[in-house]
């Protein structure tokens, strides 16, 4: 008898998850392309950790009330707390910064293009404390840190599988050595799909119910297929056959047609969900056989996920038209 | 031991050729792994990967003098132990990186 459907693949020693530490360098090193940032003071802080990685206005803790502040955050001064600062004195207004910096945060933000007052760069470079100036508007500002921050604090792992977008579906290929996950993608690649990551996929979480596959830089665009080597698909394919990532939302897991027996469910009723990094993904077994194609299976099973995440289950159609054909024969016979 | 580890075995080894995994000693690796029953696993800082597949072995970034686990789980798991990690002890046989 095969395992239980929900042990699948759990017998395979995975690699331990990671949760980035970020600094505010690996903040500042990574806003190009999301947002102009510029470090105005406070250069010695640049090491320091954010422990938590999100950011944070802190309004209510410039007057003076500093309960549950939180300083593990980015600080960002809008307009609001930019126009409260501004009304005070020169005095005040050292104070406050004062008070704020004695609580430790890795950095403070002022966006808005409004002009740092030098009292307050003093300050921070006496502190350490990074100031960077943005003529981003606060709200901008805050959308694309924060996405940034997530991506680059999220929990991740690399697991040992091939991931494909197909038509838009993104496809995790996973199963043993020599069951076929590169020929497969190789194969879907040729129908026209994207390669993202042959056989060692980067995972990371995306919000609290989404992953997102990619490759590692050291073998992105690559892949082995036995027989022919190592191809660069990009070089044989054009740009066009890989991705750079792309959120899961399949797996398929390649098993010989011997390990799962007969214990599979062959309807489709059963919707199956592999876990990474605590996030439950659909996930189907496609037992490994002698003339079974592969390439049609996963893209016909990419195509069938597609309807099923737009509400179509085609299993239960077929089962609604069984039952009333059945309560029709009922009733005709009362 | 648990059960779940009834059948595994792992063996710690140092990769001493010239330039570490890149793509031809992971080749090799990946081909002598290939000809066991046993699942094969090298392990690097936590990173495991399939010790029979070339991508995931080249991608550790494992230069000469990173620690390795290996592990194999099943049939023939001893057998390819030892031939991995022999061959890892004769640099992979390749004459330019002895």
């Amino acid at each position: 008898m095969g395992q239980e459907p929900d042990s699948f693949m759990s017998d395979i020693p995975q690699s331990k998850v990671t949760v980035p530490v970020i600094t505010v360098r690996d903040f500042m090193d990574n806003a190009a392309g999301r947002f102009t940032m510029e470090l105005v003071a406070g250069r010695d802080g640049l090491d320091k950790v954010i422990d938590e990685p999100v950011v944070h206005r802190p309004g209510l803790a410039l007057s003076g009330f500093y309960d549950h502040f939180a300083a593990e955050r980015i600080q960002v001064i809008g307009m609001a707390e930019y126009t409260f600062i501004q009304v005070m004195s020169e005095a005040e207004r050292i104070a406050c910064f004062k008070t704020m910096f004695d609580h430790n945060v890795p950095c403070i933000v002022f966006p808005g293009g409004n002009q740092i007052f030098p009292s307050v760069l003093k300050l921070a470079e006496c502190y350490g404390v990074v100031v960077f100036k943005s003529p981003d508007l606060t709200r901008y500002f805050m959308m694309s840190a924060m996405v940034l921050l997530e991506e680059l604090s999220s929990p991740r792992c690399k697991i040992h599988a091939t991931m494909v977008d197909v038509s838009g579906m993104g496809v995790l290929l996973e199963g043993k050595s020599g069951l076929g996950k590169s020929e497969t993608a190789l194969g879907l690649i040729k129908r026209g799909h994207a390669l993202v990551a042959d056989d060692l996929t980067c995972v990371r979480r995306h919000g609290i119910n989404h992953l997102v596959a990619t490759s590692t830089e050291t073998a992105r665009d690559f892949m082995e297929i036995r027989g022919i080597g190592m191809l660069n698909i990009r070089q044989v394919f054009g740009v066009g056959a890989v991705r750079r990532e792309k959120q899961i939302d399949l797996v398929l897991t390649l098993m010989r047609q011997s390990e799962v027996e007969h214990s599979l469910d062959r309807t489709g009723c059963e919707q199956l969900t592999r876990d990474f990094l605590g996030v439950q993904l659909p996930q189907r077994i496609i037992p490994v056989a002698p003339g079974r194609s592969l390439v049609n299976l996963a893209e016909t099973a990419a195509q069938e996920q597609k309807l099923r995440m737009s509400g179509y289950v085609a299993v239960e159609e077929l089962d609604k038209r069984i039952l009333e054909l059945h309560s029709k024969k009922e009733i005709g016979r009362g | 031991m648990g059960d779940a580890d009834a059948d595994r075995e792992n063996r710690e080894v140092v990769l001493m050729n010239k330039y570490g995994m890149h793509v031809r000693p992971a080749g090799l690796f990946a081909k002598a792994a290939s000809r066991f029953k046993a699942d094969i696993y090298v392990e690097k800082n936590g990173v495991v990967v399939s010790g029979k597949s070339i991508m995931a072995l080249m991608t550790l970034e494992a230069v000469c003098g990173t620690p390795l686990i290996l592990s194999a789980i099943g049939e023939q798991g001893t057998e390819a132990l030892d031939e991995l990690e022999g061959l890892i002890a004769r640099k992979f046989d390749i004459p330019d990186e002895q």
